[in-house]
């Protein structure tokens, strides 16, 4: 018996201490599935995260009604050393759920998108408002289920106005911004209340840029999901193409060769560098520092242009593929990368001494856009938004993937939870980068960069992760009859974590939330998907 | 030299080279940045790109936000022909001294603030806001390192005060005049003149709603009220080649001089915000007040000191 065949019929004992006889357990591959009757979804998720120290990691509702003859709904968790779902059938007479959000905040924005795409209606949730979908869409009209027809546009209709919540009280203004701003940025509408310059509470209206990459999927074979994987984020493109990859591979059973595995580390570690020294410059242009913001725009642009040089692409898009990566690297490329990264390390410590030394750089970011660490937990933060509030969640560490089973990924985390700290993960972080990548620059294993892909089961269910710059992006991918892909679910980093963003805001002034905005750097893109 | 050829030739020189000191600023920045900048003549070319454009101006506003670039612009320029520039007098020198040069930069902030209210826009209204309570400080901080220049001399007359003793007083009120300038100018760490986050704006927020020829407008009295609070730190610090009489070659020194000093104070103020971070909005007042603070032992060290 291995190991890990051990944690998981003692985790299998778990779950069934913690559940009711109605709960069935059974494994899905390395997962534990466990299917419990509507009604007890919520009970059941809260003993499961508080029992076994889980957090919710994606939650996933399909139609199943071809099959099944109803809706499913999964709730992915993620347990110390497993993964498991629970998940539950629902009647498509009333389509309706007990909302598990009550007990368990994190799960707020998948419920109200499950609602908005499938129509599930989650009973006892606390805010019901559209999320996805916007004020011209027409009632009743649902993208995610199978009778929607993706190809037939749909006529947009002048819907009731979004109702946002309103703080009443004199001296109470309203800021609206955006959607649209003044600077090249993804749109996002804004809406602060605020007395004077303290903002007493943001409401945040995302969803602008939603390209309905999950419908285009269905129907489609893996292979070609791909490249609409790839397209979810430009900033985290790497990560969210090895994270389907990874999910369509532990579908099918496939494994990776170790010379594949071992570049999409070190190139995962190359898109974390170029994104966290960009966003290091980023939080200097929030405090109008220009020459901080210049040399990290300055740096960014080396390590970008290495990307160009070793993977044909600045975003590093172009290098997954499934069972493997489509590039090589030459030796010369590896010596590319040791050479400049050793270059670029040392005006990055220049560049770190530069923002730590300017008091009144540090002045603005010291206790500004604080999250207490159990705000943090209940919203279930990820990346480095968890990890500078006292988290300690790194899936590199924590659930290793491609070559970071091999590799000693230093657990950084501060406790403050301000922008300060978000500062220093990010610097120590990218130290840590440097060395893995360094070190898989310098010992690249031999072998082919692929293994044959083979045919994909019908009605599977592949899990696929990959910590990305933001933080860790969950990719769920179900096959249908035909082997080809039938639900496709991307959740994000910046899924997780915008809600932490509109939590950190109040009780700061007005002028420092582009600062704590630029602080968490999310996307808004791959939230939208 | 007749005044009025006098106030024509400064008021040319001034509007000339208002955009070109607003680019040597930039210039100087990319620099320090480690950038390659855009070209010092940038401004002067999208003023020009301004001016060919159409203003258009929301419905829900009034005639004030019609005529306010133009008090904004005018009173700048009246406050530029109160100071000396390459010549040794300033050409409006009998119809005002330092506390008229004070009270027209405030009318033109006032009529900037009353058309920022106007158009009922959020940033409007919290630019002005913001430029109003920074106003609160700046102005007695200027009129009193002025006053505490002009008690020694017995005169507000700018040239009277210009030439004046050199001492404690005189340093003092200088750290004093160049905070003002840094907020007058809307420089970091007091406000950001770069920036387009919305909702970090001060100056640039009450000219949010402006377009085409009003904008330019607005953009060139802006530079010129920058040359007139450099204009100033260069006649009281640094008073040295300008023209005494109306000769060519007097006059051309006192134009190169004027030049070389605008660049010197423009040099400073781009240094000074590049070693800054823009201070927390609430930590303004804090230096602000310092500047008060210096201005008033300036006056206090006339006393002590002695004359």
């Amino acid at each position: 018996m291995t190991s890990v065949a051990v944690q998981s019929v003692t985790l299998e004992d778990q779950v069934r201490g913690l559940l009711t006889d109605r709960a069935v357990v059974r494994h899905t591959g390395e997962r534990l599935a466990v299917e419990v009757p509507v009604t007890d979804l919520p009970e059941s998720c809260a003993r499961l995260q508080h029992g076994l120290q889980a957090t919710l990691a994606t939650m996933v509702g399909y139609d199943d009604r071809a099959r099944s003859g109803g809706y499913r709904l999964a709730y992915v968790f993620q347990a110390p050393d497993n993964w498991l779902s629970v998940e539950a059938a629902i009647d498509p007479e009333t389509a309706a759920f007990p909302s598990v959000t009550p007990r368990l905040p994190a799960a707020h924005l998948y419920e109200r998108e499950v609602h908005d795409m499938l129509g599930l209606v989650p009973e006892g949730h606390p805010d019901l408002r559209r999320l996805v979908l916007h004020d011209d869409w027409p009632a009743g009209v649902y993208p995610l289920r199978k009778d929607f027809d993706p190809a037939i546009p749909v006529p947009r209709v002048e819907g009731a106005p979004h109702r946002f919540h309103h703080l009443h009280g004199e001296g109470i203004v309203e800021i609206p911004v955006g959607p649209i701003h003044a600077g090249v940025i993804e749109p996002g509408h804004f809406r602060f209340a605020a007395v004077g310059e303290v903002v007493l509470h943001l409401e945040t209206r995302l969803f602008y840029t939603h390209r309905g990459i999950e419908k285009l999927a269905e129907g489609k074979t893996a292979a070609q999901a791909l490249a609409l994987a790839e397209h979810t984020c430009g900033a985290c493109a790497l990560s969210h193409a090895v994270a389907y990859c990874q999910a369509v591979e532990a579908l099918a059973g496939a494994e990776v060769p170790g010379r594949a595995a071992a570049i999409r580390s070190l190139l995962l570690e190359l898109e974390r560098l170029y994104n966290h020294v960009g966003d290091l410059g980023n939080m200097c242009a929030g405090v109008g520092f220009a020459v901080g913001a210049s040399h990290g725009a300055w740096l960014k642009e080396l390590l970008q242009r290495l990307n160009e040089r070793v993977a044909g692409n600045r975003f590093l898009r172009g290098v997954g593929r499934l069972g493997g990566v489509r590039r090589d690297i030459e030796t010369s490329q590896a010596l590319d990368i040791q050479q400049t990264l050793h270059q670029v390390r040392g005006e990055f410590e220049r560049f770190v001494e530069l923002v730590l030394e300017t008091s009144s750089v540090m002045e603005r970011f010291r206790g500004t856009g604080r999250v207490e660490t159990e705000s943090a937990r209940a919203l279930g933060a990820v990346g480095v938004a968890a990890r500078a509030s006292g988290l300690t969640g790194d899936l590199r560490r924590d659930q290793p993937y491609a070559a970071y089973g091999a590799l000693m990924v230093p657990e950084v985390v501060q406790s403050q939870g301000d922008v300060q700290a978000r500062a220093q993960v990010r610097i120590e972080e990218t130290r840590a980068s440097f060395a893995l990548a360094q070190q898989l620059a310098s010992d690249l294993p031999d072998g082919p960069i692929s293994a044959r892909m083979p045919s994909l089961p019908p009605f599977a269910v592949g899990l696929g992760y990959t910590e990305s710059p933001r933080g860790s992006n969950v990719h769920w991918v179900r096959t249908g009859a035909d082997g080809t892909i039938d639900r496709y679910r991307i959740r994000s980093a910046s899924f997780c974590n915008w809600p932490v963003v509109a939590l950190a805001v109040p009780g700061n002034m007005v002028p420092d939330f582009p600062l704590i905005n630029k602080s968490f750097e999310l996307c808004y893109a791959c939230l939208d998907r | 030299m007749t005044a009025i050829s006098l106030l024509l030739g400064q008021s040319l020189l001034v509007l000339v080279a208002a955009p070109f000191l607003n680019g040597v600023i930039k210039a100087v920045k990319a620099v320090f940045q480690g950038r390659r900048g855009p070209s010092v003549a940038q401004p002067a070319f999208d003023l020009l790109k301004y001016l060919a454009r159409e203003s258009v101006v929301s419905e829900h506003s009034s005639w004030i936000v019609r005529c306010a670039p133009l008090v904004y612009f005018v009173t700048s320029l009246a406050a530029a022909g109160l100071l000396p520039t390459f010549f040794d007098r300033p050409p409006l020198e009998r119809l005002g001294d330092v506390v008229v040069l004070v009270g027209l930069l405030a009318l033109g902030r006032f009529a900037l603030a009353l058309a920022a209210l106007d158009t009922a826009s959020n940033f409007g209204g919290m630019g002005t806001s913001r430029e109003m309570a920074f106003a609160a400080l700046v102005e007695p901080a200027l009129l009193l390192a002025l006053f505490a220049l002009a008690i020694p001399v017995g005169s507000t007359a700018v040239a009277e005060v210009a030439g004046g003793p050199w001492g404690p007083a005189r340093l003092l009120a200088l750290g004093a005049l160049f905070i003002v300038a840094i907020a007058e100018t809307g420089r970091i760490p007091v406000d950001n003149p770069d920036t387009h986050l919305e909702l970090t704006m001060a100056h640039e927020g009450m000219i949010l709603e402006y377009s085409g020829r009003a904008l330019a407008l607005v953009t060139w009295a802006s530079h010129i009220k920058q040359v007139v609070v450099v204009s100033l730190l260069a006649a009281l610090f640094l008073p040295w080649g300008t023209a005494q009489q109306a000769q060519l070659g007097s006059l051309a020194v006192g134009v190169a001089s004027y030049l070389g000093k605008l660049t010197v104070v423009g040099l400073a103020l781009a240094l000074t915000e590049t070693s800054y971070a823009k201070l927390r909005i609430f930590r303004v007042p804090d230096l602000l007040g310092a500047a008060s603070l210096l201005a008033l032992l300036a006056l206090i060290s006339g006393y002590v000191v002695g004359r």
